[in-house]
């Protein structure tokens, strides 16, 4: 195994990583601001894929501008979803929750099994690569991690610099006393679901531009994120970023010692392992 | 006149009815105490007024128009703030951020920074600890950063929920002294206090709840030398 494998893969991990990373920080987001854990995630991912998909093939726009249309209607999908199938169950056990998202997550699976079919699809979109020394970077995985970097910074200033930013944290930390404060926690809620979701539909539209996906395909960058989340602790959406990076570079070196199927039997045992010595995660506080 | 009417107000949690009629009436600018023993209600007529619990009968009128039922977010444009039970501060947030939080409705969000200096010059500690957490400061800090947040509000009136609750005798005197400068600068206050002696010590008006019913009301230096209240509430 030459040290030029070992960096071409470390440097695909990262880059691949950090793309797990955001839709990691979606489920993160969501759970950190209302505690429910969104079995969505997966089928809103894939919405995000088709959403660049159909956009590039059948109008020929260009896959990054295809991914604001995309981040654009994920956030007004889950503002939706959030309304109609989470508010009313928001404040009940955890259960409640889990099984709405659950039925939503159905319902765009079924929906989308019928429309599209299991067919992979593949968006055929290149941008050549970059030769460095030994290691080869594919153009659409750069560009995908400068749009996730990108995004979470925004994310970051949005949350931390703006208004609207402070009241999701308030909301998060204490719903009531944002209440008496004049926040309409309900809508605020609404909102973090939308983002979380428009995070997911972002993954989504820039995994499309290099791997090759069906509708199922979210629900296996669904589980990295759980395992992610894990890893960066839940909660902390930076932590996440991290998390994807770690399990990024895992899945970049891990092949070169062992079948590719073993690879995610290694994963969920770190998953178990971190769940035993450390459940908070990590990088997670509490 | 008075601001805040309560009449003969009902509520509860599920089966258990808390409240079985009080009537409580808020002179404006004047600062009125509630008092009483542990879980008579006290907590709760203050969450129904809120809008945090829903009132099962009975009527709340601010300012002459029936507010009762209404959502608690649209409780702070009215001018209706309260500083509750266990301060709830935004832990994860600064001192200055919760200060922000405070002013989120719309009369008082473009004074914010008026109201900051307001606060900063009545508790220096909090404008000491302004980029700290606020789980990160001490009980009597916290209790200042509540009081505060609940001013930031610009509130027509102001409740408070147990002020002194684990607070050192030094900051609760401290706080007091606080509540009536507010009250000569104008605010009309309703303070909710198990210390009985201190609370009837500054308010102007006072009333003692019982079992979720009115027991007894009146100036607060009559309620003060009442024999029935010297001997149930302050032990003489």
């Amino acid at each position: 195994m030459s040290p030029g494998t070992i960096a071409s893969s470390i440097a695909d991990g990262l880059l691949i990583g950090i793309v797990y990373g955001i839709a990691a920080m979606g489920l993160s987001l969501i759970w950190g601001v209302m505690s429910v854990i969104n079995l969505t995630h997966g089928a809103l991912i894939s919405l995000g894929m088709f959403g660049v998909y159909l956009l590039f093939t059948t109008f020929g726009l260009n896959p990054y501008l295809a991914l604001i249309v995309v981040a654009f209607f994920g956030l007004l999908l889950g503002v939706l979803i959030y309304l109609i199938a989470i508010a009313r169950v928001i404040d009940a056990p955890h259960l409640s929750s889990l099984l709405a998202t659950f039925s939503v997550n159905m319902i765009i699976i079924g929906l989308g099994t019928a429309i599209f079919t299991t067919t992979p699809r593949d968006t055929g979109f290149s941008l050549g690569s970059v030769q460095i020394g030994p290691v080869t970077l594919q153009g659409t995985r750069l560009v995908a991690m400068v749009v996730t970097l990108i995004v979470a910074g925004a994310l970051y200033a949005f949350l931390y610099r703006t208004r609207t930013g402070k009241y999701i944290r308030a909301v998060a930390n204490n719903r009531a006393a944002a209440e008496l404060m004049g926040i309409p926690s309900t809508a605020i809620l609404a909102l973090s679901f939308g983002i979380g979701t428009m995070l997911a539909a972002i993954a989504g539209g820039l995994i499309s531009t290099f791997f090759s996906f069906t509708i199922l395909s979210g629900g296996i960058y669904e589980l990295k994120s759980f395992i992610i989340v894990v890893l960066g602790g839940l909660g902390n959406p930076l932590g996440a970023l991290v998390g994807g990076l770690i399990l990024g570079v895992l899945e970049g070196v891990l092949p070169l010692t062992m079948p590719n199927t073993w690879v995610p039997v290694i994963e969920f045992l770190l998953f178990v392992f971190i769940l035993l010595v450390r459940p908070s995660g990590l990088l997670g506080g509490k | 006149m008075s601001i805040l009417e309560i009449r003969d107000l009902a509520a509860g949690y599920g089966e258990v009815q808390i409240l079985w009629g009080p009537s409580l009436s808020l002179e404006e600018k004047k600062l009125t105490c509630l008092v009483g023993g542990n879980g008579v209600g006290k907590t709760t007529l203050l969450r129904t007024v809120m809008g945090l619990v829903r009132p099962w009968k009975g009527s709340i009128r601010f300012d002459g128009k029936d507010i009762s039922g209404t959502p608690a977010y649209t409780k702070a444009d009215l001018g209706l703030v309260l500083v509750p039970e266990g301060r709830q501060l935004f832990t994860e947030m600064t001192v200055e951020e919760n200060l922000e939080m405070g002013a989120t409705n719309r009369r008082a969000r473009p004074n914010i920074k008026k109201n900051l200096e307001r606060v900063y010059t009545m508790f220096p500690r909090l404008k000491e600890r302004r980029w700290q957490k606020a789980g990160t400061l001490s009980g009597g800090e916290q209790q200042m950063l509540a009081v505060g947040r609940g001013i930031m509000a610009e509130p027509i009136v102001l409740m408070i929920d147990e002020l002194s609750l684990g607070l050192a005798p030094v900051l609760t005197l401290q706080l007091f002294q606080s509540l009536r400068q507010l009250r000569q600068e104008g605010l009309t206050i309703l303070l909710v206090e198990q210390n009985v002696q201190m609370a009837l010590a500054i308010s102007d008006y006072g009333y003692v709840l019982a079992e979720g019913r009115v027991e007894m009301e009146g100036p607060a230096r009559e309620l003060a030398h009442n024999p029935h209240i010297r001997a149930a509430y302050l032990g003489l």
